[in-house]
């Protein structure tokens, strides 16, 4: 076996909750339409507010997936993550058993998932003092809760973390998993990002100037690369993958939907909570990917870009992505979040899961709401409709107002 | 008397019914919580956390393990609503 087969994982299981649509299937055939999930929010009251939209799950209904019993005290950020890991096992056809359990970790992207949790916690007891407070409702708040839900859920009883680097989580995640398996630590990794919409959330951002539509006389819009953008609209929702090696993932016959290469990332610590108009660190990460796959620009057929209606953010992502191609051709550069909107750790999955897509359907997804063209993202952002498109490799490149960015490759080697 | 203590343990039994996520009916009053219902020590907090809340009582931390039944339960939170009064 030479090296890159040892090291060789694949992605052979796929779970989606999301403003598009609740399991792989429907997730994938609203990115082939251009969905739009953006919609008024209903969660909480946004009335004294400009911004109104999100990409809210209006429809989620965890005890279809998990059953009615167990969810009572649980917050929606752990039962998004534990249907998104439910429809993973399922779709890769794994089973949890006394046999493999050790061998099986979990490893979850979330950063702000337990902000409404702390917060609603803490309302209790000032409203009511002491006596008000549910004990059983205090694990939900602790970052790490989700993930170790999801161990106890399905009785997993390998590693078990929390990766909360903002934007960058799910990514992170990624490659935590792909290193617990090439060290031979894992079999299997359950891998993600999960983020819930709540008001705490929306109302910070939306204070920060953050959200599409918070500064007086903008229309609120989601519209990635176009010129009328002017900020996020945040969205919700969980991907979890099943992670194994390709060698594992062979021996018992599971269908493989391609492979995530090694991660790129860097720090921008020019600034706080603003994109750096430079992009320097997402350049430096795209670079590192590209060369730890041993793969030229050229090589790439589409890139899946975090791209979320914020004016500097789209714009420094296009600018570094198009400077890898000269002016003699534009990349094919589509933003998945004008459909879902902002899920900030989940951001990173919905994008692999988006990749994958792109390699088993070849077929390029769309940026929707787009409209008006700003020369200063010089790419080829596949406007409103999906097309087909030969694709082996895709760049997913994830930039923040946070310092961190990152890239990875997803392709299709592992695919038989 | 006997209504009064009857409506009570229906009461009680309601609520922890929503806490176990059982029926009712299987909250018999001599049916052991860890033993015969599954329960565990987070359950207990909770149910000793909702007891407090509804009645209004407060009720220490000792007693605890002599709330092992829904019989001992509406025994202990009838004495301490009868002490409050």
């Amino acid at each position: 076996m030479n090296k890159s087969d040892s090291e060789k994982v694949v992605i052979t299981g796929i779970g989606v909750v999301s403003p598009i649509g609740i399991g792989k299937d429907a997730f994938w055939q609203g990115l082939k339409e251009g969905r739009n999930g953006i919609k008024p929010v209903t969660l909480f009251d946004t009335s004294t507010l400009n911004s109104k939209l999100a990409g809210e799950i209006s429809d989620f209904k965890p005890e279809a997936i998990l059953g009615d019993k167990g969810l009572r005290n649980l917050d929606r950020t752990t039962k998004l993550a534990l249907c998104a890991a439910k429809l993973a096992m399922d779709d890769a056809v794994f089973r949890i058993t006394e046999e493999n359990t050790n061998d099986v970790g979990v490893v979850l992207g979330s950063t702000m998932g337990s902000v409404r949790s702390i917060s609603e916690f803490d309302k209790s007891f000032i409203k009511g003092g002491l006596r008000a407070v549910n004990p059983a409702l205090f694990p939900n708040t602790v970052i790490n809760s989700p993930a170790s839900e999801i161990s106890i859920w399905f009785k997993i009883k390998g590693f078990n973390s929390t990766i909360s680097s903002g934007f960058n989580s799910s990514l992170d995640a990624l490659e935590y998993a792909r290193n617990f398996l090439i060290l031979r630590r894992a079999q299997a990794v359950l891998v993600g990002g999960v983020e819930e919409l709540c008001e705490q959330t929306y109302k910070g951002c939306y204070k920060l100037g953050f959200l599409a539509g918070s500064v007086n006389g903008n229309k609120e819009l989601c519209a990635p690369f176009d010129l009328r953008r002017n900020g996020a609209v945040l969205g919700e929702g969980s991907v979890m993958f099943l992670m194994e090696m390709h060698e594992t993932a062979k021996r018992r016959k599971a269908r493989a939907y391609g492979t995530v290469e090694g991660l790129g990332t860097s720090f921008d610590s020019t600034r706080t909570y603003q994109y750096n108009p430079r992009g320097t660190a997402l350049k430096k990460a795209i670079k590192n990917a590209l060369s730890r796959c041993n793969k030229s620009a050229n090589e790439i057929d589409c890139i899946v870009s975090s791209a979320n209606s914020t004016v500097i953010g789209d714009y420094s992502e296009a600018k570094i992505i198009a400077s890898f191609y000269g002016d003699e051709k534009k990349p094919i550069v589509s933003a998945v979040k004008s459909m879902t909107g902002e899920t900030f750790s989940a951001g990173g999955a919905f994008q692999v899961a988006t990749g994958l897509f792109s390699i088993n359907n070849q077929c390029v997804t769309p940026t929707i709401n787009y409209k008006e063209h700003d020369a200063r993202c010089p790419v080829n952002c596949v406007p409103n409709q999906s097309r087909p498109l030969s694709v082996s490799n895709v760049l997913v490149a994830n930039s923040s107002p946070m310092g961190i960015n990152s890239a990875v490759i997803v392709t299709n080697a592992g695919i038989d | 008397m006997a209504t009064e203590r009857a409506d009570l343990e229906n009461e009680i039994r309601k609520l922890i019914a929503k806490i176990f996520e059982i029926e009712p009916e299987k909250i018999t009053p001599s049916a052991h919580f860890v033993e015969d219902l599954g329960s565990d020590s987070m359950l207990a907090l909770e149910i000793m956390a909702a007891l407090e809340k509804k009645y209004d009582i407060t009720i220490p931390e000792d007693q605890l393990v002599k709330m092992a039944t829904l019989e001992q339960v509406t025994k202990l939170v009838g004495s301490l609503m009868k002490a409050k009064n």
